[in-house]
């Protein structure tokens, strides 16, 4: 089991201070549920972590590997850190089973029969084993996020990285998804996890951290953010999506 | 379809109305004597060409490489602007005077000339396929590329696994429209002494009408018509099952 850790990541757009040193641990096998306002630079945060984006200042570490030094390929640490997106971000001219292959014979190199295969297991283990042929337009999209899951599984990362997986869907998908990511949780998988849904947060958080302009402003069990917040702008901040 | 059946019915009808004797005009209607051949020819040469060079500029023109973006704008501005028969005299003019120049053989000298206002036409219609081109590679979100660098697949790959196919299927149709326009652009080139369709049927028609035989002259242009339409036709019918080929179940465009 692996672990994230970040020390003092900073990051500009142009004139805007988006990240303004952030330090943040995921630890081995943990599940962390970030929080926060819209614009606080949650998105960033997540993307510097795999170096979508990469950070003006700071150290990020996958366990003792620090990701930020110049020699590290941004390939390698994509391979170890998977991603979700809040709109999937399917491949739109593949099938599912396509979709989770790509990535497996292109970076992988793996022939197309291993890549099939794992693309199958993968998508039977989000329950879609059903759906190896149906392109992306084809699917709800809650389906469409378990393919992303499947996708982001298929290969093998060492952390999984969700950010706001299910706020682009209907209530009932968003069930299935989150049931998905639970299970994942149980299996160990090291995980952090922008959202905003209480239930799962609660239920499968370990711990959870309250982002706003750019820091952590606060950190700590489900129930001393949500319900026992010490910050007073994290307590506003509760009692509106509580509400 | 629809199309065909109103080109035949039109051409029918012109017999009925008298316009002309439709078994002597189909009695006539040889394409190797008006140019066919020659079209086609020139034809298959223009559509490649002007395909594969409009793809790389518009390519080139969506690069982070800034003197690639620039060269590929000053080219799309340069060719977009001209009307195709100037830029056909252009060629033909500078490349004749050029070669007599440098004491080229005469022969040398038109062949060359010819297929340089050949030339012309195909790097027109390479800045309107660039502009098609760079669209279709725009238009594809960002969340696609951004779905590929998160699984770590390399820019370039992703280019060609990811953006590539995608920009294809969105440009087909605009692609098809070019490639029509630039089949009748050919027609153009008569005026350099092609003697393909239209310079073939100008030279036929106008010694018909000089004679008095406005009808015949009709028949003339009429039959050269019909055979500009089966050169697109062609064309746009092999476009259209390229786009079979590139189509997305779930994301099909309605098409009439
Ligand atoms: N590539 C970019 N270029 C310029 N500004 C950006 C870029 N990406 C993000 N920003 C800005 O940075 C700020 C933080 O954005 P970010 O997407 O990280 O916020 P967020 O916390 O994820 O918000 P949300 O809950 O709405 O997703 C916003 O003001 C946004 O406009
Ligand atoms: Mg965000």
């Amino acid at each position: 089991m692996s672990s994230i850790h970040a020390r003092g990541v900073r990051k500009s757009f142009g004139d805007l201070e988006v990240l303004r040193g952030v330090d943040l641990d995921v630890n081995p096998g943990e599940v962390l549920c970030i929080v926060g306002p819209s614009g606080s630079g949650k998105s960033t945060l997540l993307r510097c972590i795999n170096l979508l984006i990469t950070p003006d200042e700071g150290e990020i570490y996958l366990d003792n590997i620090a990701l930020t030094d110049p020699h590290i390929r941004p390939e390698w640490v994509r391979q170890q850190i998977g991603m979700v997106f809040q709109q999937f971000n399917l491949f739109t001219h593949l099938s599912a089973k396509k979709n989770v292959m790509l990535a497996l014979r292109h970076v992988k190199h793996l022939d197309r029969k291993k890549a099939e295969a794992t693309a199958k297991a993968q998508l039977g283990r989000v329950g879609l084993a059903d759906k190896l042929n149906a392109y992306p337009a084809q699917l709800s999209g809650g389906q469409q996020q378990r393919v992303a899951i499947a996708r982001a599984l298929a290969m093998d990362p060492k952390v999984i990285l969700f950010d706001e997986p299910t706020s682009a869907l209907d209530p009932e998908s968003i069930q299935d998804v989150l049931a998905v990511m639970g299970r994942l949780g149980q299996e160990g998988m090291t995980m952090a996890v922008v959202t905003h849904e209480m239930g799962f947060a609660k239920e499968v958080a370990d711990r959870v951290i309250f982002f706003d302009g750019g820091r952590v402003i606060e950190e700590g069990s489900p129930d001393e953010i949500f319900e026992r917040a010490g910050h007073e702008r994290t307590q506003s901040f509760m009692k509106k999506i509580l509400r | 379809m629809v199309a065909v059946v109103f080109g035949l019915l039109f051409i029918i009808e012109l017999g009925n109305l008298g316009v002309y004797r439709l078994s002597y005009a189909l009695s006539i209607l040889k394409p190797e004597e008006q140019g066919f051949w020659t079209t086609l020819e020139v034809v298959a040469v223009i559509l490649p060409t002007g395909f594969g060079l409009g793809f790389l500029i518009g390519w080139a023109r969506t690069t982070r490489f800034v003197i690639l973006r620039g060269l590929g704008s000053v080219y799309v501005d340069f060719f977009r602007s001209m009307p195709p028969i100037a830029l056909i005299f252009f060629f033909y003019l500078i490349g004749g005077i050029e070669l007599t120049r440098a004491h080229t053989n005469p022969y040398l000298v038109t062949t060359v000339t010819l297929w340089l206002g050949v030339a012309a036409l195909a790097l027109h219609t390479a800045a309107y396929q660039a502009e098609i081109v760079r669209a279709g590679i725009l238009s594809v979100p960002s969340g696609q590329t951004e779905a590929a660098d998160a699984v770590g697949i390399s820019r370039l790959r992703t280019m060609f696994v990811v953006t590539l196919p995608q920009a294809f299927r969105l440009s087909l149709p605009a692609l098809g429209n070019e490639f029509s326009s630039s089949i009748k652009d050919t027609s153009l080139l008569y005026a350099i002494g092609w003697t393909e369709l239209s310079g073939v049927s100008y030279g036929l028609a106008s010694t018909s009408f000089n004679t008095g035989y406005l009808y015949a002259s009709l028949i003339i242009w009429l039959e050269a018509a019909f055979f500009y339409f089966i050169v697109t036709y062609i064309v746009t019918r092999t476009v259209r099952a390229v786009e079979d080929v590139y189509k997305v179940p779930g994301l099909e465009v309605a098409r009439q």
